[in-house]
């Protein structure tokens, strides 16, 4: 073989499982911050319900198809 | 009792497993065809393998850019607007900077034995440099703080502004005299394909396992993105109900 053939390969493909591993664990550390406050945190435990007019924290950007752009926004 | 009211980013889905398994076994295939099995070119010989993953890094920054440009678009557009929009935009075009950025160093490798250099300024190479240099630009951008709609608009205009560089990037082999060589996959002057056999299956395989992987990737990206949002979205709901209470107690 040759050098420069396995050198490509080893940078390409040890790129790209670096950042596609890299961004697994950083998705599953937010999922857990994110999880965590929800669960204890003062506005998805807090007795206050949303102000007239305005959606809930979260709701706008959460989505779930409920995406309804900048203008919804708290 | 508390009820979320927060609808998290589902954390294991079966198609994107699937998906992302398809794309492993794509690229594993492709490795083992690339190294293995496809025979030496009878000019280039062993280096040839490296264009089983070079020109499939370049498509996919390619398809990557005009996902975010056409996402960018439609965020902008009133009727469509919408945070998913800025989002997948955003996710698209970080991807896409990773595969360029390997397209050049892929490009670089196979350079330095074919051309005696590791860079020349070739107008290929050199605007594939400043596309790169464009959306690291864009991804700086969205960085800038600011109201949402503000940063996503400006965001989406520098994603537009940008993409004009992909076709000078793709058309620059016929508009001026080029080391490089012109596409070998449906030429853009001859519209000939100028590789056949266990070489072409090869190279087609790598062109449909790398895009599995950006779409993995950027599916991944999305939802991190989303997650970040909701982070942000919380801290500023935490923050409200801090000052409420400060203001109820005084």
């Amino acid at each position: 073989m040759n050098g420069y053939v396995e050198a490509g390969y080893v940078v390409v493909l040890g790129t790209l499982g670096t950042y596609g591993v890299t961004l697994v664990v950083r998705e599953r550390a937010a999922r857990r911050r994110v999880g965590q406050a929800v669960s204890s945190g003062p506005v998805a435990g807090g007795s206050d319900p949303p102000e007239a007019g305005v959606p809930a924290a979260g709701s706008a950007r959460a989505g779930g198809g409920e995406e309804t752009g900048p203008g919804s926004l708290p | 009792m508390s009820t979320p009211r927060f609808a998290l980013p589902q954390g294991r889905s079966r198609a994107l497993g699937a998906l992302g398994a398809a794309a492993l076994v794509g690229v594993a295939a492709t490795v083992w065809l690339g190294l293995f099995v496809t025979p030496p070119d009878q000019f280039m010989g062993n280096l040839v393998r490296l264009l089983y993953i070079h020109p499939p890094m370049a498509w996919v920054a390619f398809l990557a850019y005009g996902i975010a440009s056409l996402a960018s678009l439609l965020y902008l557009w009133p009727r469509t607007r919408a945070e998913h929009f800025d989002r997948l935009a955003g996710a698209s075009a970080e991807v896409g900077v990773v595969f360029t950025g390997l397209t050049l160093v892929s490009g670089s490798i196979w350079g330095r034995p074919t051309w005696g250099a590791w860079w020349v300024w070739d107008p290929l190479l050199t605007t594939t440099a400043l596309l790169f240099v464009l959306y690291l630009g864009y991804l700086a951008l969205r960085r800038v703080p600011g109201e949402f709609h503000v940063r996503a608009r400006r965001s989406a205009i520098g994603a537009l502004i940008a993409f004009v560089d992909v076709p000078i990037v793709y058309f620059s082999v016929e508009w001026w005299r080029s080391l490089h060589q012109a596409p070998t996959v449906l030429n853009p002057t001859t519209h000939k394909t100028y590789v056949h056999g266990s070489m072409a299956w090869t190279l087609l395989l790598g062109f449909v396992s790398f895009t599995l992987v950006y779409i993995w990737l950027m599916a991944h990206r999305y939802r991190l993105g989303k997650l970040e949002d909701l982070e942000d979205t919380e801290g500023l709901g935490a923050a409200l109900a801090e000052r409420r209470a400060e203001g109820e107690a005084a």
